[in-house]
């Protein structure tokens, strides 16, 4: 038991208690009467006082009932509570995990039902914050402070620092969930943030310096709720002084099946053959099978079963081994994603994830909104078990924006380039114009250059006394560009002819390079190029004679320049160039697939940014619940929105030019884009208990939230209140009896 | 119990008794269960023959015996002489005795003036009847001048009557009936008196027995058994009258109070209760029922009545029940 003013207490007292027994010596003020004998009044007093044993003890039980009442007020007065926080400290970080996983649905809600795992640590949340020690009537500044913080991949302050309890219990109480994965690290800063930072004076020059990794202030304890499914938590360290507690929410024994890949591909050879990849995990210790749905644009269109293996349970793994594996890699149909997902150090054996995949095929050129639905209701036998059988309902849906079978517009700005069109020519375009270069000039200046997603210049720049928006680092105006035979200034400085040269090395990860072997070109007549630093140029391709193919990106273009002229290099007989040509246009006209990302496909907790048409204006965005936010377009059309909480459609729309592939209504065009959790680790729904962190780990305390804290005041007031009724009563008795 | 609010003090006859109490007490006559010897010739019965009407007895003649009281038929049929004897009729002494102490002052109505009241009316019966009629006053203060104004608190206790007793005796016919008004208006109650003293300075005082009517609230502190003792001891024919107020008798005080005691200051601190009620109320029935068992074994006749209680109720009922008035 503590005591918020025991000092005002101890002053009171030695007031009032003095006070009130002196009050007692001071004799009573009798009124005077007179009668007309004495005697029989002594005679009946004496009698009285004969017969109650206890008359001269009554004076004493009221002093004593009122000193009683005194020391109830006195003691209220101190303010007493019930020291029961574990934790010393008194600066309190609660942090929520908000994340897909959380809304499963296997914690007990009281009532015999089940309550999902995000409301069972909003409640146990609100335990530790009405056991937080209340600031004490007359210091305000006092008592405990709490921050509430609520992550998934993101984290963001629900509440600073306060001890106003409502404030913290409505601020965790707005906490909801998310269809995001997981990450504790931005949590963790932010958390780490609100420390200041410890400095100290150096003896040796006297500069006051700051001490790398101490924070200073107070040490904080941190109270993390989560159901320890923290990829991140190794590379998460809370100060050095800081505690963490973590609560682990979730039960062992929840058994989750989830999507956790997805994607659609059209044959390359047929785009109209679409096939729908569907990856499906389990973490039930029994084999079961789970019907896949697959619903284009509300239509069923087929109904796939799946068997899924039953989830192995992991030996012991030594403690501190951090997970591998990204979670974002979204393995195609027919591999496990459970080989790929992590399996971080865990006490106990958990059951590891067996996955398996399905395939739907069909014909569709056009574009689609194709939802993927998990049928996870109990069938047959068990239906009879009670517990749910898939705990987590946000990774049982996916979707997918299936783009049409064609796809983009390229004009090639030429004087004339046969390889060029040749190879453009056979590549499955919308639509190929070929475009002098005066016509080119006259779009620019007119703007018009929006018509086209990728135009590919040959020997051709924008020229610079035209008034058209040229960027000034990349020197090209708004839009995608593969240059070819040109570097365009100032981010390219050609510094003249060279003799041949050979490839030494190319980024062979990159989109453009990806299925392309550049071993055998050699370059008859290159050129010497240098990329001014601070252009966000990058070498993509490296001859012994420096830089050969340039990316240059821009906050609206994006070029990929190619100085060299390919007639004066083996590149144009080889089948690489084709490859490279397709590539790149594909790479410039979708930036989706700039991200390595299916096209139009983002994971909740990320970004959705596309590029609409150049000079796009009243960019509006419809999330899956219906609301609708508008959106700041640059010049060439890029948007970004974020955060992507919930999976589900996402739909932009805008006014303006339109891309081949978008939809158009009502005069302005829009796009979807699917927002899908697809996450292995996130539908991998079995809790951990432990948490280990890059200096700690934490085991998850037992017993959940301490429960006290109590502020004793009042219940000292009302016990004042009976002994004062009780005073009362036994005043009167004297009188009445 | 608490001092009376209307101090006045009667200063006239009318104050005492009106023309209504003087109306109904005419017929009545104050008697005695002993029968006791009178001084003058009166209206009652005595132990000796005397000159009356009514015959008692004969006997032989003496030499010296009054002539006019041989009975002739008697010497004419028997040749002897004999006296006719007859009753004698005397006067009866009666003695009222008040308790002035300064108790009498309380009560609502007064206590005292009750007591004159009903002594006054009694007086009167007796003085109609011819019978001696004596007062006295135990304790008491002169009545205040009718020039300086009544004021009960400025008494000082040079007022009180010295020897604590006054008395006016022999009072005999309605012509008195002045006297002795004027004697009971000439003291008002205030100081203690010694009720013991009282009672020896009546009983060597006396002239010949008779009833005596005491009336007092007999809260003595120092007893009232010797008094009471020594007053019927000497052949009185002994009333007591108790006068209680209806304050004494159901207390209307509440509260943490001092009681003074009105005749000694005597001081007594008390936080009423019902407890301390019900108690004060089973002492005063005690006191009472001691009072009425010490009476009725020496045969004196004890009445206790309400200040409150009229004095035509009484006289021509408690009284007449008693047998004091006939």
């Amino acid at each position: 038991m503590t005591f918020l003013t025991p000092l005002l207490a101890g002053i009171a007292a030695a007031i009032a208690v003095p006070s009130l027994v002196i009050l007692y010596f001071l004799k009573l003020r009798r009124e005077d009467v007179e009668v007309s004998t004495t005697l029989l009044w002594k005679k009946s007093i004496q009698d009285l006082q004969a017969n109650a044993p206890f008359q001269r003890l009554r004076k004493n039980l009221l002093l004593l009932l009122q000193l009683l009442i005194l020391a109830a007020a006195l003691f209220a007065l101190a303010q007493p509570q019930f020291a029961s926080l574990t934790a010393g400290s008194n600066r309190q970080i609660i942090m929520i995990d908000r994340s897909a996983s959380m809304q499963s649905t296997d914690e007990s809600d009281g009532k015999g039902g089940y309550a999902s795992r995000l409301d069972a640590a909003k409640k146990q949340a609100k335990a530790i914050v009405d056991a937080l020690r209340e600031p004490s009537f007359f210091d305000p500044g006092g008592g405990d402070q709490a921050m509430v913080i609520a992550f998934d991949s993101t984290a963001e302050v629900r509440q600073q620092f306060t001890t106003d309890k409502r404030l913290l219990r409505d601020s965790i109480d707005a906490i909801t969930a998310s269809d995001a994965p997981t990450a504790l690290g931005e949590a963790m800063r932010l958390a780490k943030a609100h420390a200041p930072v410890r400095r100290y004076v150096d003896d040796r020059d006297g500069a006051v310096r700051v001490l790398e990794g101490v924070s200073g202030g107070e040490p904080v304890t941190m109270q993390l709720w989560s159901d320890g499914r923290l990829p991140d938590a190794d590379k998460a360290a809370p100060g050095l002084e800081d505690s963490l507690v973590f609560h682990r929410v979730g039960s062992m024994e929840s058994e989750n099946v989830g999507l956790v890949g997805l994607r659609a591909e059209r044959a390359f050879d047929d785009p109209a053959k679409l096939s729908i990849y569907v990856a499906v995990q389990s973490t039930a210790k029994t084999p079961r099978s789970v019907d896949v749905e697959l619903t284009i644009d509300d239509n069923i269109v087929g109904v796939k079963s799946v068997d899924l293996p039953a989830a192995e349970m992991s030996q012991l793994t030594a403690a501190g081994a951090p997970p591998t594996g990204t979670p974002s890699d979204n393995s195609p149909a027919g591999t496990t994603p459970a080989a790929s997902s992590s399996t971080p150090a865990a006490a106990k054996p958990r059951p590891i994830p067996k996955g398996n995949g399905v395939v739907f095929s069909l014909d569709r050129r056009e574009g689609a909104v194709a939802q993927v639905r998990l049928l996870t209701a109990p069938r047959g036998a068990e239906a009879s078990a009670g517990r749910p059988t898939d705990a987590l309902a946000a990774d049982d849906r996916g979707w997918l924006v299936i783009p049409p079978a064609k796809k983009l517009s390229v004009a090639v700005v030429t004087r004339g380039n046969l390889f060029l069109s040749t190879a453009l020519g056979g590549l499955p375009l919308a639509k190929l114009d070929t475009l002098s270069p005066d016509d080119f000039e006259r779009r620019v200046r007119s703007g018009k250059t929006g018509e086209y997603d990728v135009m590919v210049l040959d020997g051709v720049l924008p020229s610079a006394t035209t008034d058209a928006p040229i960027n000034p680092s990349t020197g090209l105006p708004p839009g995608r560009y593969l240059v070819m035979n040109a570097s365009p200034a100032p981010a390219i400085v050609d510094r003249g002819k060279a003799p041949s040269s050979g490839i030494v090395d190319w980024v062979r990860d990159h989109p453009t390079l990806r299925y392309v072997s550049l071993d055998n070109l050699m370059i008859a007549e290159s050129r010497i190029v240098d990329i001014s630093p601070g252009s966000g140029g990058k070498a993509l391709v490296l001859s012994d004679r420096g830089p050969a193919v340039v990316e240059l990106a821009s906050a609206d273009s994006r070029a990929i320049v190619i100085p060299f002229d390919v007639a004066q290099s083996t590149w144009p007989f080889d089948v690489s160039f084709v490859v490279f040509l397709a590539s790149s246009v594909n790479y410039l006209g979708d930036t989706a697939a700039s991200t390595g990302q299916t096209s139009r496909m983002v994971q909740t907790g990320g970004t959705l940014s596309d590029r609409l048409a150049s000079g796009a204006s009243d960019a509006r965005i419809e999330v899956p619940g219906g609301e609708r936010f508008s959106l700041a377009a640059s010049p060439d059309g890029q948007v970004a929105f974020a955060p992507v909480r919930s999976a589900g459609i996402y739909r932009i729309r805008w006014d303006g030019a339109a891309a081949a592939t978008d939809e158009s209504s009502g005069g302005s065009p829009s796009r979807a884009y699917a927002a899908n959790l697809l996450d292995a680790q996130e539908s991998d729904t079995t809790p951990d208990d432990q948490v280990v962190l890059a200096s700690r780990t934490v085991q998850a305390a037992q017993g959940g939230p301490a429960s006290g804290q109590r502020k004793l005041w009042p219940w000292l007031i009302l016990a004042g209140l009976c002994i004062m009724m009780l005073e009362w009563f036994i005043y009167n008795r004297k009188v009445y009896v | 119990m608490l001092r009376s609010t209307s101090q006045t003090p009667p200063r006239k006859i009318e104050d005492l008794l009106d023309s209504r109490l003087i109306a109904s007490l005419t017929g009545l006559d104050i008697s005695s269960r002993k029968i006791f010897a009178g001084k003058l010739q009166g209206e009652r019965r005595s132990k000796k023959r005397g000159q009356s009407v009514e015959f008692a007895d004969h006997r032989q003649y003496v030499s010296g015996d009054d002539l006019r009281r041989i009975d002739w038929n008697i010497f004419g049929r028997l040749d002897r002489l004999f006296l006719k004897l007859f009753l004698e009729e005397e006067d009866l002494s009666l003695h009222l005795v008040l308790d002035a102490s300064g108790s009498g002052a309380t009560g609502e109505p007064n206590k005292y003036r009750f007591m004159q009241k009903a002594a006054m009316s009694l007086g009167y019966i007796g003085l109609v009847n011819l019978n001696r009629v004596a007062a006295t006053i135990i304790g008491g203060a002169h009545a205040p001048d009718d020039r300086a104004p009544a004021d009960a608190d400025a008494r000082d206790d040079s007022s009180l009557i010295e020897g604590g007793l006054s008395s006016i005796r022999d009072l005999r016919g309605r012509r008195r009936t002045q006297d002795l008004s004027r004697f009971m208006c000439s003291v008002v109650p205030g100081g203690s008196a010694n009720f013991k003293d009282a009672a020896r300075r009546i009983v060597l005082q006396r002239r010949g027995k008779g009833v005596m009517v005491v009336f007092s609230d007999f809260f003595m502190k120092d007893g009232y058994e010797e008094g009471l003792r020594l007053l019927v001891g000497r052949g009185y024919d002994v009333f007591c009258v108790q006068v209680l107020s209806p304050q004494e008798i159901e207390p209307p005080i509440t509260g943490d109070l001092r009681l003074r005691d009105i005749e000694d200051a005597d001081m007594a601190e008390v936080t009423i209760s019902a407890p301390l009620l019900k108690r004060y109320k089973e002492n005063l029935a005690a006191y009472c029922g001691q009072l009425q068992l010490f009476c009725a074994r020496r045969e004196i006749t004890l009445l206790t009545v309400r200040s409150d209680t009229e004095v035509q109720t009484l006289l021509l009922d408690y009284m007449r029940k008693r047998g004091l008035l006939t």
